[in-house]
């Protein structure tokens, strides 16, 4: 086979190419040359390991390679560039992997030869540091350039993190003989919570809304936006020109219920129709609270079961009603009621607070909820506050992966607004 | 890292049924995986799958997602006004995977078999 190795003219430029070597005498490249070993590789082949040891530096005759740490691709490299040279001279471990991008020709260097061929030219060594230094400062330019970029990126982020924090509600209602408080706890990726509580226009009624959008990062955060508006949209103002009447008094108008279906309804259709090629979903659950009788009409689409903590100690747990919404435009879903008592209190969160895990991967579960819980304790703030600070706890040193949201609502013995 | 591997198989039921069994973990790393295999199989003509879970410890909401588009994807020609997936139906999921199911409410939008041969047949 032709080889560019022929006569050591063609020897010494060939070598000369590379950016790494062109600071050394004839003699030292000619030296190189005739104790280097050819290479002729395939495509696709990975020349050294990312972690791996090595004695053997690499100069690309012809052909391409990529310079990578799994899949990320750190560099593409081609005739002229060197790699390996690194562990070769730190005799450290490979800082990353090289695969051929195409049928490549490359001459490989002992670390052994290279010394002893560069010990012959006094200047050799000098002109070999003043190419890893010129590949040092092309590299921090690289780091710079980037991290400008980055910064920018993270700035961005920061902002879209605002304007979601404003599709929260600023502060919850105060509703006479009601203690409602609420705890948001975003993770650090961007994740997809919600929660709301608002009056609607009966003002007899209280909405009260937490659901989480499937998936992390800005696909999560748009839609978390989405479901929260389109829910309070179509709640507050999708049955205009029907007046809300209490469902006992009959008549031709809309009731508490149909509200709540109607909305849950629209939202789920809208998503999945609208969206459909999307696939995202939320769990929502949706209650609408007769703040005067205690009634709590409700839909749980898919939605971790919110947790009543009755007066008298008993637990309840209010089921799904429904499949999460946003992906199927046909879905059904049916309204329950439960009705709470003086004392009674509700809390809904999402799975940031029963997923949570510590560093053994454990979970901290709905029953370690229920144990940790104290619904007799003074206030919904601080009933919140015990529960947030028993997750942390089993946390732990682990980080939180998901958005923590809960919502507790207190039926209050009337005339105790403590 | 996760990995993901999906096995084809046909079965003759009242229709010609196409199973994936998936084995792994189905999450945002795999869920690819099976929507590329699934695409492939419907594209080569499948009009019913049954995807068998038995293998899969783990399905996060990317699971989810993905097997929402593989019934998309066979439902394109249905007209819409179904609660129910007459394409897509699960065998077997582990429990786990059923805890999920269960919780998210999928069973609501998808039938669920334990038994292979019930499952085929229900097509």
């Amino acid at each position: 086979m032709e080889t560019p190795f022929t006569s050591t003219l063609d020897r010494i430029e060939t070598l000369r190419k590379c950016a790494f070597l062109q600071g050394l005498q004839d003699k030292v490249l000619d030296d190189l040359a005739s104790r280097a070993e050819m290479l002729w590789v395939a495509g696709g082949k990975t020349i050294v390991n990312r972690g791996g040891t090595g004695s053997k530096m690499y100069f690309i005759i012809s052909g391409h390679a990529r310079v990578h740490h799994g899949e990320v691709t750190l560099a593409n490299i081609s005739s002229g560039d060197v790699f390996g040279e690194m562990a070769v001279l730190d005799s450290e471990k490979r800082s990353a992997s090289v695969t051929t991008q195409s049928e490549s020709v490359l001459l490989s260097i002992e670390r052994d030869v290279f010394y002893e061929a560069l010990s012959t030219d006094p200047g050799a060594f000098k002109a070999v540091i003043h190419a890893i230094l010129q590949r040092e400062r092309e590299i921090i330019h690289e780091v710079k350039t980037r991290s400008t970029k980055l910064m920018a990126y993270e700035k961005e982020m920061e902002i879209g993190r605002r304007i979601q924090a404003d599709f929260l509600p600023k502060s919850v209602p105060v509703i006479k003989n009601w203690d409602i408080a609420s705890r948001f706890e975003a993770a650090r990726e961007v994740a997809g919570d919600f929660y709301d509580v608002f009056r609607l226009n009966s003002h007899q009624h209280l909405a009260v809304v937490i659901g989480d959008v499937c998936d992390k990062g800005v696909g999560a955060a748009l839609f978390m936006t989405l479901f929260r508006s389109l829910i309070r949209a179509s709640s507050l103002y999708g049955n205009m020109g029907s007046a809300l009447v209490d469902a006992s008094s009959g008549g031709a108008s809309i009731t508490a219920g149909e509200v709540l279906l109607n909305s849950i309804l629209t939202t789920n259709r809208y998503i999945a129709t609208t969206h459909a090629g999307s696939s995202m979903f939320a769990s929502v659950f949706f209650g609408l609270l007769d703040t005067e009788s205690g009634e709590l009409l409700y839909v749980n689409a898919g939605h971790e079961s919110p947790i009543i903590f009755r007066q008298n100690g008993e637990t309840e747990l209010l089921d799904i009603t429904g499949g999460v919404i946003g992906l199927f435009p046909a879905a059904t879903y049916a309204v329950e009621t439960v009705t709470l008592h003086e004392g009674d209190l509700i809390l809904t969160y999402t799975d940031g607070v029963n997923e949570a895990r510590n560093s053994r991967g454990e979970q901290f579960t709905e029953q370690r909820i229920m144990q940790v819980a104290e619904p007799e304790a003074n206030g919904t703030e601080t009933f919140l506050r015990i529960i947030l600070d028993a997750v942390k706890e089993f946390r732990g040193t682990a980080e939180q992966s998901d958005d923590i949201t809960m919502l507790a609502l207190k039926y209050q013995a009337h005339g105790t607004l403590d | 890292m996760a990995t993901l591997n999906i096995m084809v198989g046909h079965a003759q039921g009242n229709v010609p049924v196409t199973i994936l069994r998936a084995e792994g973990d189905i999450d945002a790393a795999t869920h690819k995986i099976l929507q590329d295999k699934a695409s492939e199989v419907i594209e080569a003509g499948s009009t019913h799958i049954l995807l068998d879970l038995g293998g899969v410890n783990y399905m996060g909401s990317a699971g989810f997602r993905a097997i929402h588009a593989v019934s998309n994807m066979l439902s394109e020609t249905e007209s819409s006004g179904l609660t129910k997936s007459r394409h897509l139906k699960l065998l077997n999921p582990t429990d786990p995977v059923a805890r999920v199911i269960k919780t998210l409410g999928f069973d609501v939008y998808l039938d669920i078999f334990q038994d292979r041969d019930e499952a085929v047949n229900s097509f």
